[in-house]
């Protein structure tokens, strides 16, 4: 049974494209309905992301129904367990619902130590595997803890994948039990190493779970600086970012400029993407490139291309 | 097991002091766990002691409890010294959140309404490596997962207390909160399954902790 346009898809065996919109700390939408308008030709939907870092954002529930009914785009609400209880999650879980909302993400969430609220409560009464039982209690079998729910939510559950974790082999287990728990597909990490991916999506194949690969194609020499800097466990491969710094300083035109950036990430990503697809997979492809809308055609012709 | 604390910062003290106007006090210090933290014994009685005194409180008794925290031992050292609590406008505690609250207790009988100043917070139940280093390793959640995690405790080894661990936040073994100074907790509990052949245990899903019984006030009575 498919709630979504998400579900249909993967129920089908259709390859997926969703995007990545980050609400920010400010009750206007405006730029994030912005961007997933210019998104929604070439995606099935965009996650919308839970206070990343732990730093304080508009709440991802309100975001994703804003942008649902003014973007016309299906999001894919991310949800952590960071913050709320069960009992509120399952209130939340039904609110969504009630929203429209009809796909969510079970996320950990980063610990509020990092973030701009230090001095908040770290929750954590569920986890990102039991999130998910969570949710499938409610929608499969229309209660919560056994106490039935008069008019059940309907709604498709994802969880996280890290290709990047060291050890693998726990972070394969750990992938386990979401499946186990019910989590309906999977978005991994972001991952520049084709071998380490191939070898990681070999393994976690066995449990039968959509997988969406996390992408994240660089829109400037800065943005993959600042990514393979700061982003704890992704590395950006020497000779990407060697490619990157000759385009920002060879290219003095910023239309031209663009143009190159784009065409190098579809340059990187066609052989990657072809080379995971030939071997059976992926199922879509999760695109973690906020405010990088423009670059949706060319991924859409990456999915295309490798086919 | 020890109930580690340390020293507040001595204006906090200062000011609770001031806050009821204490011109004579009495110090109870604990011999046992904050002797051991250097935050009470002997030392930290003779310490404080000098301390109020530099500010003009007079002490009218110090002592030195084995055990401040069990009612029937405060009882009794506070029945020896009952002249001077009385005399007193407030006790001064170098010891654990255990031990106010046990010396709250017996005043009860001898002067309900007499303040009682702690000098230490109370950290956590600790495991001792050397005096001066102590670790949070059990939380004293009431429903121990030790046997199915190589007898290591995620509820304390990890930062956000998963049943099902590690996270996102894990780095090379190392975890995000402390700039992945710090292991993962259900890293070691994946590598110590791992040499036990018992990764079995690691695949398992958890439920979520179960509080129905230990999310509010707790106690052990069995006679």
């Amino acid at each position: 049974m498919a709630y979504s346009k998400l579900g249909e898809m993967l129920e089908k065996g259709e390859f997926v494209l969703t995007g990545e919109l980050e609400p920010e700390k400010t009750c206007d939408l405006s730029h994030t309905i912005h961007e997933a308008k210019e998104m929604a030709p070439y995606v099935v939907g965009a996650n919308v992301t839970d206070s990343p870092l732990g730093i304080v954002t508009i709440n991802s529930m309100a975001a994703s129904h804003i942008v649902q009914r003014e973007a016309g785009l299906e999001v894919i609400w991310q949800l952590t367990v960071r913050d709320v209880n069960k009992l509120g999650i399952a209130g939340m879980i039904m609110g969504a619902h009630a929203l429209g909302i009809r796909n969510v993400l079970s996320l950990t969430g980063d610990h509020p130590a990092l973030g701009d609220v230090t001095e908040a409560k770290p929750v954590f009464d569920l986890d990102s595997a039991t999130l998910c039982s969570l949710v499938r209690e409610m929608v499969d079998k229309k209660s919560i803890n056994g106490h039935e729910i008069e008019c059940p939510p309907t709604l498709h559950v994802g969880a996280a994948a890290n290709p990047n974790a060291d050890p693998m082999g726990a972070e394969i287990l750990k992938i386990g039990r979401k499946a186990e728990a019910g989590a309906e597909f999977l978005q991994t990490q972001v991952v520049y190493d084709l071998e380490r991916t191939i070898e990681f999506l070999t393994e976690i194949r066995k449990y039968k779970v959509p997988i969406l690969l996390g992408i994240f194609p660089m829109k400037s020499y800065g943005i993959a600086k600042g990514f393979d800097e700061f982003v704890p466990g992704v590395s950006v491969p020497k000779d990407i970012l060697a490619q990157w710094k000759s385009i920002k300083k060879e290219i003095t035109d910023k239309k031209d400029q663009k143009e190159a950036y784009d065409n190098a990430n579809y340059e990187f990503f066609k052989p990657f993407i072809t080379e995971l697809r030939k071997k059976g997979l992926l199922d879509g492809i999760h695109c973690m490139a906020v405010h990088y809308p423009r670059i949706f055609p060319k991924l859409k012709s990456v999915i295309e291309d490798s086919n | 097991m020890v109930v580690i604390t340390t020293k507040k910062p001595e204006q906090e003290v200062f000011d609770a002091l001031d806050r009821y106007n204490v011109k004579k006090a009495v110090i109870v210090s604990c011999g046992t766990c904050a002797a051991l933290c250097q935050t009470g014994g002997t030392e930290g009685l003779e310490e404080w002691t000098q301390k109020l005194e530099e500010k003009g409180i007079q002490v009218l008794s110090g002592i030195v409890s084995e055990d401040v925290c069990d009612n029937r031992v405060m009882r009794k050292d506070l029945n020896k010294i009952k002249e001077e609590v009385a005399g007193a406008d407030a006790i001064l505690t170098l010891s654990c959140g255990l031990g106010i609250q046990s010396i709250v207790k017996n005043m009860e009988r001898f002067d309900a309404g007499k303040p009682v100043i702690i000098a230490n917070n109370t950290e956590f139940m600790g495991m001792t490596e050397r005096i001066g280093r102590f670790y949070m390793r059990c939380l004293g959640c009431g429903d121990c997962l030790l046997n199915e995690t190589g007898g290591i405790c995620p509820i304390t080894t990890c930062a956000k207390a998963l049943m099902n661990g590690p996270c996102g936040g894990m780095v090379e073994g190392k975890c995000e909160v402390g700039n992945y100074e710090k292991d993962c907790g259900w890293i070691l509990i994946y590598n110590r399954l791992k040499e036990m052949g018992r990764l079995d245990l690691f695949e398992k899903l958890r439920p979520p902790r179960d509080w129905s019984e230990s999310g509010h006030q707790r106690e052990v009575v069995f006679r």
